[in-house]
């Protein structure tokens, strides 16, 4: 199970940090820190950098992200924002908008 | 919808936390929280804020008010600085609090509080009975003194009778008519204690003003506690 779980009903305004999972299926207004996975469900809508070791994309988000790992954007997921990643991945049906540094 | 929520214990959120459903905190929260749910603080949990939701079960740490719309229970362990409002409150041994609590929402408590409130401002009106029936006693006095003695052992039956019964609605109003006939008589009041002791005996006196013989007082007085014993049988 999920460190931590921001269920659909929640909306948290503000900053979450930690060193664990994180998924999302509510509302975040703010910046996501993490050292581990962090995961935005179907339902969600984020709006903030989020920085991790993975990022899965299947709501809404914008906002910068920086994934020590990957990003992948999951189809019917939506992202507006700069992506720093070594691997990315946009689903057939995601949309996407912003610039991508992949370190090469 | 009402999906659960977690923080876990490796988490910490600066901010507001709000919404509908359930909430469950193993971490920290340095910032609001009010959902509609339950709201379960863990051991190793800190919050720092207010707390709104329906239930509160808290076993970690707050520092902020707890609101709960059902209940708010802390648990062994809990440490609390902040005001608890909830209609029902637990505080399990091993829970430290500081701040207020309240149980809100109670209509048994609030309305057995209400009463006993009244009856105690029951208790000193009595006294002052007495001292209003001084001015009326006066003229009776001078048209029918004979007359008299018989209304004035009628008439501390009634009185205490009120006020030991302690019924809320009954005193009131019996109690009302004295008190403005007392407001005259009122700046006597200042020595309350020691006048009223004289001037009770004024009421056996009535028939016979001329001497005011202490020793009456404590008939009067054991009259009343008679009368009362009867009354409450």
């Amino acid at each position: 199970m999920a460190g931590t779980v921001i269920g659909e009903g929640l909306t948290i305004e503000g900053d979450i940090s930690g060193d664990e999972e994180i998924v999302i299926h509510g509302n975040l207004r703010g910046r996501l820190t993490t050292t581990d996975a962090v995961t935005v469900g179907g339902t969600a809508v984020v709006g903030a950098d989020i920085t991790g070791a993975s990022l899965s994309v299947a709501g809404q988000v914008t906002g910068d992200v920086t994934a020590s790992e990957r990003v992948d954007i999951q189809a019917g997921g939506k992202l507006v924002g700069d992506i720093k990643a070594a691997r990315f991945t946009i689903a057939d049906g995601a949309s996407f908008k912003g610039n991508v540094d992949m370190e090469v | 919808m009402t999906e659960a929520s977690v923080i876990g214990a490796g988490t910490v959120i600066s901010g507001h936390v709000r919404g509908q459903g359930s909430l469950e905190i193993l971490g920290r929260v340095e910032g609001d929280v009010s959902v509609t749910g339950n709201v379960v603080i863990g051991a190793e949990g800190r919050v720092r804020g207010t707390v709104n939701g329906a239930e509160l079960r808290i076993a970690g740490q707050v520092q902020g008010d707890l609101r709960g719309s059902i209940a708010v229970l802390l648990e062994a362990g809990a440490r609390v600085v902040g005001d608890i409002s909830a209609p029902r409150v637990g505080i399990a041994p091993g829970a430290l609090a500081r701040g207020h609590v309240q149980t809100d929402g109670e209509p048994a408590l609030a309305a057995a509080r209400v009463p006993t409130a009244v009856v105690r401002p029951v208790g000193p009106p009595p006294r002052v009975a007495p001292l209003a029936a001084l001015s009326p006693v006066v003229p009776k006095l001078e048209a029918k003194p004979l007359v008299l003695p018989t209304k004035v052992e009628a008439k501390p039956p009634p009185a205490p009778a009120k006020f030991e019964v302690k019924a809320p609605l009954p005193p009131p109003p019996k109690l009302a008519p004295p008190k403005p006939e007392v407001r005259k008589p009122e700046p006597p009041r200042v020595a309350p204690a020691p006048p009223q002791a004289e001037f009770t005996p004024v009421r056996p006196l009535k028939p016979e003003p001329r001497r005011p013989p202490p020793p009456v007082v404590p008939v009067l007085s054991k009259g009343i506690k008679a009368k009362k014993k009867k009354s409450q049988d």
